[in-house]
């Protein structure tokens, strides 16, 4: 590494991780299924909670807004998309069950609604209000999903047969890892756009400093709004996918609070001022709890715990936090 | 109305009012917390169960009464949360808003999942042969527990009301709620304040699981519940606003009572959470006063 690839001319690095990076680990995780086929549910899970990290850090990494909320946007895409498919359950409105796809485009824009509202209406307060909303929403939709016939109750739903996805079998678990494989891309696609738009300056400005972001003409509601909608609608396409792969599924499952933390804490964990943060931390915590899992059966959230006390005490930046400052001191001891 | 519902509802009213005693204990920790450093604590219903766990291993072991085990859960939670506060939330200098909900996110997921390894995911219960017994007064029937619960809250916010208003060291608390440079210059160690606030508000939340245990079932995550219960509680009367958590408790309790009997029990968990939601986007100073009433 050369001195010059180091910014000396920022004083305080607000992103890190660069396109580069983000081709090497897509590589990887092409080559992934050709090597270890037989973990292939390993690597399905791993690649649609590192996509729904990625969705979740528009909004808590990029807009700097804590959502424990997301199994909520995670449900939605999940629930419609199983409901319109199954003949039985989809209201007479539709005239018969909806393909996946389009029903799975049906609960993004339910997920982007949804955000919206919320969004409205909560954005105005500062703090911890956002946070503390989210998580009661989350439960409202949870509570709903249990006592209500139409979704199964806490019984939950099976997935019907499905369509064939341009030819393609969706509950073949190969055609389910590209399909995550292109969520991944998708997600990190839409980061790194919004990195170099517009939007992305502004919503680091607001995340470093409201008031300034304000005086510099920038509207921070607006903002953090339009970080909202599309983390919403990434994450409720995730949940779509994640409804395929588990083939059924109960509230428990897909809408509890532990979910919602989960996905943000492989987000900060790997670090929420990065593009690839979510992505390593969420490859990280998934193969940690797979370990763990057998170790310490279902208190695998513990590693979890550690985890992220270690990371809010020594590296507030993330795993990619503390690669950029190695990486820093590198350079400059050049 | 008819005798019959108009006991009805004073049963569930009596009820209600009680439950609301035990979530305002809990509520009340919290917003002390909240009130004097600006923490939002997540962990706060894992404390709950770790005093909960305290009392069943208590009975289990050497078979003490759930009751007596107020005075080993409440030093312990005491120690724990001054321990925390001193050792873990300190180191966060001026990241603290940000860092303190992580910090105790990441402490509540050790707690449960600790809890989780040490005693099995199972619920479980103790036996005493007076958790059953009810008393009647006026044909309401009330459950001698719950009746306990509701009392020993009353002498937790009493203890703690002459504590902050009669005594040198709830002159420092107060002082360091107001404003903690200003209290450290007239010699408050501000730092063992604020460790003492955590431990206290710790210290109700175990004493709160004592009081259940006898209630309810215990499970390693019964906490996270509770946790929203005391966030409903404290955002209903105000961040950090006491009088308003106890308040806000009662509500609380009374809401999701009569909401229980009178429209379903299935949304129990519901009434206060939508209450809670309406209070956020109305209201966020909370139901009572325009400005937030600092401790």
């Amino acid at each position: 590494m050369t001195a010059s690839s180091v910014s000396v001319a920022r004083p305080r690095a607000l992103t890190f991780g660069n396109v580069w990076l983000s081709a090497v680990i897509l590589a990887v995780l092409f080559i992934y299924p050709f090597v270890f086929g037989k973990t292939m549910n390993f690597g399905i899970s791993t690649l649609l909670f590192a996509g729904l990290a990625m969705s979740w850090n528009i909004l808590g990494g990029w807009a700097g807004q804590t959502s424990l909320g997301h199994a909520a946007l995670l449900g939605i895409g999940a629930y419609t998309m199983t409901l319109l498919a199954t003949p039985e359950r989809v209201p007479a409105l539709f005239g018969g069950p909806v393909a996946p796809w389009w029903g799975t485009l049906i609960g993004m824009a339910l997920a982007v609604a949804l955000a919206a509202v919320w969004g409205a209406l909560t954005f105005r307060l500062r703090g911890s209000y956002f946070t503390l909303s989210t998580i009661a929403v989350a439960l409202v939709i949870r509570l709903v999903a249990i006592n209500s016939e139409w979704t199964g109750g806490s019984e939950g739903l099976f997935m019907p047969e499905l369509p064939r996805f341009f030819g393609l079998d969706l509950f073949d678990r190969r055609v389910e890892y590209w399909l995550s494989f292109a969520f991944v891309v998708l997600t990190l696609l839409v980061t790194h756009l919004i990195r170099r738009s517009r939007l992305g300056y502004a919503l680091q400005a607001v995340r470093e400093d409201e008031d300034g972001a304000r005086a510099l003409g920038i509207d921070p509601t607006r903002m953090k709004l339009i970080a909202f909608m599309i983390s919403a609608a990434l994450t409720a396409l995730g949940g779509a996918l994640y409804a395929i792969y588990l083939q059924a599924f109960e509230p428990h499952t897909l809408l509890e609070l532990p979910i919602s933390v989960q996905i943000a804490l492989m987000a900060i964990i790997g670090g929420r001022t990065s593009i690839q943060g979510p992505l390593i931390g969420a490859v990280l915590l998934a193969t940690f709890g797979e370990v763990f899992r057998n170790v310490f059966s279902s208190a695998n959230l513990l590693i979890y715990g550690v985890l992220i006390l270690l990371v809010t005490l020594y590296a507030p930046n993330g795993i990619m936090g503390l690669f950029a400052r190695g990486g820093q001191k590198l350079g400059t001891a050049r | 109305m008819d005798q019959v519902a108009v006991t009805a509802f004073f049963q569930t009213l009596v009820q209600g009012l009680l439950t609301g005693g035990l979530y305002a204990l809990i509520g009340t920790g919290l917003s002390l917390i909240f009130g004097v450093m600006k923490v939002i604590n997540f962990a706060h219903g894992d404390f709950l169960a770790i005093g909960m766990f305290i009392t069943l291993a208590l009975f289990r072991t050497l078979n003490i009464d759930p009751y007596l085990s107020l005075l080993v859960a409440a030093p312990v939670g005491f120690a724990l949360g001054y321990a925390i506060q001193r050792f873990v939330l300190t180191r966060l200098g001026d990241r603290l808003g940000e860092g303190s909900m992580l910090a105790t996110l990441g402490l509540g997921l050790i707690i449960s999942n600790t809890l989780l390894l040490g005693f099995g995911a199972q619920p479980q219960s103790i036996n005493v042969p007076y958790a059953i017994k009810t008393f009647s007064f006026a044909g309401v029937q009330v459950s001698i527990p719950l009746l306990v619960a509701g009392l020993g809250t009353l002498v937790v916010i009493a203890g703690l009301n002459l504590l902050l208003y009669r005594t040198e060291l709830g002159r420092a608390i107060r002082a360091t709620a107001q404003n903690p440079l200003g209290a450290e210059l007239q010699g408050v160690r501000t730092a063992n304040i604020q460790a003492i606030v955590f431990g206290m508000g710790v210290a109700f939340a175990a004493i709160a699981g004592v009081l259940l245990m006898p209630l309810l079932y215990a499970f390693p995550t019964v906490g996270e519940n509770y946790t929203t219960k005391a966030f409903i509680v404290t955002v209903l009367g105000g961040l950090g606003n006491l009088p308003g958590a106890v308040v806000g408790g009662l509500v609380l309790g009374v809401i999701e009572s009569l909401g229980a009997f009178y429209v379903s029990n299935n949304y129990r968990d519901a009434y206060g959470l939508i209450a809670f939601l309406l209070v956020l986007l109305l209201r966020p100073e909370g139901l009572f006063g325009k400005t937030v009433k600092r401790v």
